[in-house]
């Protein structure tokens, strides 16, 4: 297969999905390995990392194990960053399509709306509308999805305009078919991989946002994410490095994974533009 | 004429956008939970229902919600932002004071990341596939990746504290009276931190972003006949690459130029900078309904300003642009 | 009209102009300047409108009142230089200082009490409203420098009720006749006190300086202060190490922060200047949902609930585990009450034996800061450890105070102060009569006991301090046995400063009014 000899040629693309599914991993056998709780206060405060074997990374300001904190965090902090995507994409994928492919009136109406939301500062309204709902898993998955879908509309919106002048489209608009047929199954389908080269970026920025948010005291007080992890320990950094130190790494990690296969499918799917890598 | 009615109509579309937002946001602010009465009930550890109804009659919340939001948009017509009662001034003379502060860290972060940014990732397709390349998207990606509050932490940890070099927080050395070259020389110290901390993603973002873009142009059409016409490298770059690749990035920048606002909420609060980030967040948690209105207000209104600008130029600069409604 | 008599029951102090006995051992140095965090910003500095707490932090230092108050919580002259209560309690007469002038230079005379007393706090002030309306019978100024208070029966908590965030003196020629909340003025402080409002930078700085025509000779002896404003707790902590400050009030750094804090070069540590405050944290119950109206569900909380792992690892060993609803710092504490220790199996057993089935407890955290979120965290476990299905709310100081005062939690963290004496401070958390919404400082639980409702009325006005102690005793004991609350800690917040400003905490309320008597090495 080309594209998949194209993607694994790209060294930092192998390396991020290496990465990723080792997250991934971490994230399904999780609570198989640490079963407990990662709120439960197991050990003496403080302990530094790799002086007690049965807290490798060491334990936080309340006692707990860092490594379960991590382990855990990995699920929470993947499940916002997908969970906000697809709501994202969910948002902006038919929003974009109907745009790009109805054009005219419905197009201008549809575009004047996604830029209405690029109008206001993003991470603002992020701030205010898990304000608003109170913070939560749902209200923080929902304040992340409502900011970052306005590109993905842009995106698709793009992508359907060049598609929708293509010969197979006309020949399905010529033989009868019904508009959300040929959208759904001739235009939408060639628009998948430039989505998904999206999804993985947008699921990387999600997580950074969510840190933020949990920086800012907005986060789910009932969720471990790498983002509460880093805002809890912050304030004792100089003295106990390690609080914030690992879901930092975590987060940087992550982040950079996604980042650098987001890139290699992208370079292994569109080959012109990836000629500098040669 | 023909661009004079292209500018108006955006002006007009413009305008409808900002009132639009200005209702969503009304209504918005008002869904979420206690008000600013409650705030200062709170807060003062104190409370009373005859405290409460005072200070919502002060407030102006004891009148129906439609009729707030009247007033509201009856100031915003003749740019009257109104009033903070919670902090007893006109929401606009909060404004003009913080936006100096917040206008001269975005700047700064502006200009350093657009520089950097383009010079960086124009070195890098340059000597695409050579080490250079790969350290400087290396090291682009790393600061991509990292928490924008975390570097702001580690950079006031390790530059303030640790080595002293620079102030940690602040805007100004307090209760110096510097004047003049030495106050212009204390506030770029005080900025020297918060401007490279916010200023370093979006470095990130421009270098990768500019690296694309040559890479792109390097194969277009009228780069292969540049080079057939055996024209040196450098000049095929610096005029036909490095130019055209330009282009998208700036775009991109003044786009990002209104966001800025939003970013800089982390950036002043970690480093005390008195911008109007941290003015929209306090005013936020203190449900000070109107200061926050107006920061939003203001923040739109700057990113349609730039849209428009961006627009202009570009219908000046290259007629045959159509630009995308 | 013969009140000057010299009954055994009569106090009389004269004022000592100086206020504070310390002996220097050098002449303090004049013309300093101090830099100290302010966090949050005050909304305001106008000290009648706005008692925020940081509000009384900057505004003490412009406005004063009656009294003062020495760490034991003896009455000290201010305003007032000296006080006569007749012999059956009920009329207190005060002399006030000669040649105060308001930061404008306008002259200060009794009409100013009079009016801040009986007109302006009246109307707009939480705190002294219920004691004007209840317990006053009439205040009126004798001569234009004497005025008197005339009770409707004895209430001894009158005297602790006279410091500047409760009873601060406000201008009547500014005042009078406006809309008070409206008043332009309410920009531009006028007090009386050592300091003027000079300059107030928002979102940077407030800028006070001397008051040069300030009634006290030779106070105060610093120029200016800085407050600083700075949101991050860490940074703030930074700027500290850094030197850009010199003094961060209690509350204004992390707990953790405080060990590393204290052991710089050059820094002392009080945790004095809380004595009026003596604020105790606790976890409100609301009684009108389900299990939590069950005593025995609530005893189980209460062994649940590892109060000493609190005060020692997230409270950084900072305070005293409280034993029931009196501060033991505060007059009429007793010890003599039903204890609870951290017992998970006893909490188990009790919960399990209340009837308690797994319905969801929601526990409504405090919004002020990282402590306070770990504080959350560990109870909640602690609560999930003892069998209980607790999980956390997280939420802003609007929505707090919006579903603590609108009786919309379960649980709910708070902490209240004592202000002296448990008459003002104490029974408005516990008495039915105080059960309003709209108040997250009421009795917002619910809690309804006719004893107990009995007990605290006849304590705050009994003649005597040893009925009043024989009443509140009662009350303790019933408290502590039925837990309307649950009691976590006695909170001590630490003032930082460095060890060359000198007398900067020598009152009950601390930094509140600490400049004026303060100086720099």
């Amino acid at each position: 297969m080309n594209f998949l000899k194209r993607f694994i040629r790209n060294r930092g693309a192998v390396i991020g999905l290496v990465i990723l599914l080792a997250v991934m991993i971490f994230a399904v056998i999780g609570p198989t390995l640490f079963p407990q709780s990662p709120w439960r206060m197991v050990g003496r405060p403080f302990t530094a990392p790799f002086t007690m074997d049965r807290f490798p990374l060491g334990t936080d300001m309340l006692g707990r194990d860092i490594a379960a904190g991590l382990v855990h965090g990995a699920r929470v902090s993947l499940l916002i960053g997908v969970i906000s995507t697809i709501v994202a994409l969910l948002i902006g994928v038919p929003l974009g399509a109907v745009a790009g492919y109805a054009g005219g009136f419905f197009d201008d109406v549809l575009m004047r709306f996604t830029e209405f939301f690029q109008t206001i500062p993003s991470f603002a309204l992020a701030i205010v509308l898990v304000a608003v709902l109170q913070p939560s898993l749902a209200s923080i998955v929902i304040a992340i999805g409502v900011v970052s879908w306005p590109p993905v509309a842009r995106l698709v919106r793009g992508e359907v305009l060049s598609l929708r002048s293509r010969e197979y489209v006309q020949a399905a608009v010529t033989i009868g078919q019904s508009t959300p047929r040929i959208i759904f199954s001739q235009v939408l389908p060639n628009t998948i991989a430039p989505i998904i080269v999206m999804g993985s970026l947008m699921v990387a920025s999600a997580i950074l946002l969510e840190s933020s948010l949990s920086f800012l005291g907005l986060g789910d007080p009932n969720l471990m994410s790498w983002g509460y992890m880093v805002g809890a320990g912050r304030t004792r950094l100089l003295d106990a490095w390690w609080i914030s130190f690992f879901p930092g790494i975590a987060i940087f990690l992550t982040v950079l994974a996604l980042n650098l296969t987001g890139e290699g499918l992208n370079d292994a799917l569109n080959p012109r533009l990836a000629r500098g890598r040669k | 004429m023909h661009f004079v009615r292209f500018a108006g109509s955006r002006l007009v579309k413009g305008v409808i956008v900002l009132f639009a937002i200005a209702v969503l946001n009304f209504f918005l602010i008002r869904a979420a939970p206690g008000d600013p009465a409650m705030v200062l009930a709170g807060q003062a550890g104190e409370a009373d229902a005859v405290l409460l109804a005072q200070l919502r009659e002060r407030f102006g919340l004891d009148q129906p919600l439609l009729y707030q939001l009247w007033i509201y948009l009856k100031g915003y017509a003749t740019l009257d932002l109104g009033f903070s009662y919670r902090q007893e001034q006109p929401v606009l003379t909060l404004i003009l004071d913080r936006l100096p502060a917040t206008l001269i860290l975005t700047g700064a972060a502006f200009i350093i990341s657009l520089v950097l940014g383009v010079l960086l990732g124009a070195l890098a397709a340059r000597r695409a596939g050579r080490w250079s390349d790969s350290l400087i998207t290396t090291i682009a990606l790393i600061f991509y990746a990292t928490p924008l509050f975390w570097v702001a932490l580690m950079s006031q940890i390790v530059f303030a504290l640790k080595l002293g070099w620079l102030p940690n927080v602040g805007y100004e050395t307090i209760g110096a009276g510097y004047t003049g070259l030495s106050r212009v020389g204390d506030v770029a110290q005080h900025l020297a931190l918060p401007a490279i901390t916010l200023g370093l993603f979006f470095t990130a973002l421009y270098a990768r972003m500019m690296r694309a873009s040559m890479l792109e142009v390097a194969g277009a059409d009228f780069v292969k006949t540049a080079r057939a016409k055996g024209l040196p490298p450098s000049i095929i770059t610096r005029r036909h690459i490095a130019r055209n690749a330009i282009l998208p990035v700036v775009t991109l920048a003044g786009l990002q130029a209104g966001q800025l606002v939003g970013g800089a909420v982390l950036t002043e609060t970690v480093f005390a900078w008195p911008g109007i980030g941290r003015l929209m967040f306090d005013a936020l948690i203190q449900r000070d309904y109107s200061v926050l209105l107006g920061v939003f207000f203001v923040s739109s209104a700057m990113v349609v300003a730039f849209n428009l600008i961006t627009d202009i130029v570009y219908r000046v600069a290259d007629p045959r642009i159509e630009v995308a409604a | 009209m013969q009140l000057w008599k010299k009954a055994a029951a009569a106090v009389i102090i004269t004022g000592a102009a100086t206020g504070t006995s310390n002996v220097w051992a050098q002449a303090p140095k004049t013309g300093d300047t101090v830099h100290v965090v302010v966090q949050p910003e005050p909304p305001s500095l106008m000290q009648g409108l706005n008692q925020n707490a940081t509000t009384n932090m900057v505004a003490g230092n412009i406005y004063e009142s009656l009294l003062r108050y020495d760490e034991k919580l003896n009455p000290q002259p201010s305003l007032a230089k000296s006080w006569e209560i007749s012999s059956d309690a009920k009329t207190y007469t005060f002399k006030l200082q000669e040649g105060v002038t308001w930061h404008d230079g306008k002259p200060f005379s009794a009409d100013d009490v009079v009016f801040s007393l009986d007109k302006f706090l009246r109307e707009v002030h939480p705190r002294w409203r219920p004691i004007a309306n209840n317990q006053i019978d009439k205040i009126e100024k004798v001569d234009d420098l004497t005025i008197r208070i005339t009770l409707k029966q004895p209430f001894g908590p009158l005297m602790l009720a006279l410091e500047p965030a409760s009873a601060p003196i406000v201008p009547r020629h500014i005042y009078e006749g406006t809309d008070y909340r409206a008043n332009p003025m309410n920009n531009t402080p006028i007090g009386t006190g050592p300091f003027k409002l000079k300059e107030w930078r928002k979102g940077s700085y407030i800028h006070l300086t001397k008051n040069e025509n300030y009634w006290l000779k030779d106070k105060p002896i610093l120029s200016e202060i800085y407050w600083h404003v700075i949101p991050d707790a860490a940074a703030r902590a930074v700027a500290y190490e850094t030197g850009k400050v010199d003094v961060l009030p209690g509350g204004s750094v992390d707990v953790y922060d405080v060990p590393r804090l204290s052991k710089l070069p050059n820094t002392c540590v009080t945790t004095k200047g809380w004595e009026m405050m003596a604020p105790i944290a606790w976890i409100a119950i609301n009684h009108r949902n389900g299990i939590l109206g069950n005593k025995q569900f609530r005893q189980g909380l209460m062994h649940a609930i590892d109060k000493e792992f609190g005060r020692d690892v997230i409270y950084g060993g900072l305070g005293k585990e409280p034993t029931g609803p009196i501060a033991s710092k505060t007059k009429f504490y007793s010890e003599d009450v039903k204890k609870y220790d951290y017992d998970p199996a006893k909490a188990t057993e009790l919960i399990k034996a209340s009837g308690y089935k797994g319905e969801p407890i929601k526990i409504l955290g405090l919004p002020y800061g990282e402590t306070w979120n770990r504080w959350a965290e560990a109870v909640k476990q602690n609560l999930a450890d003892a069998g209980v299905n607790a999980e956390l709310v997280n939420t802003d100081v609007a929505g707090w105070t919006q579903q603590t005062g609108n009786f919309d939690f379960d649980l709910s963290f708070n902490f209240v102060y004592q202000l002296g004496d448990p008459a003002i401070g104490v029974a408005r958390s516990y008495v039915s009569s105080n059960i309003v919404k709209g108040n997250p400082f009421g009795n917002v639980g619910g809690y309804s006991n006719p004893e107990v409702d009995k007990l605290f009325a006849e304590a705050a006005v009994a003649p005597t301090e040893e009925k009043r102690q024989e009443l509140y005793t009662k009350v303790q004991q019933i408290l502590t046995d039925e837990l309307p609350v649950l009691w976590l800690l006695e909170l001590d917040f630490p003032t930082i400063y460095r060890c060359n400003v000198k007398n900067l905490v020598t009152t009950a309320i601390g930094l509140n009014d600490g400049f004026r008597d303060a100086w720099k090495e």
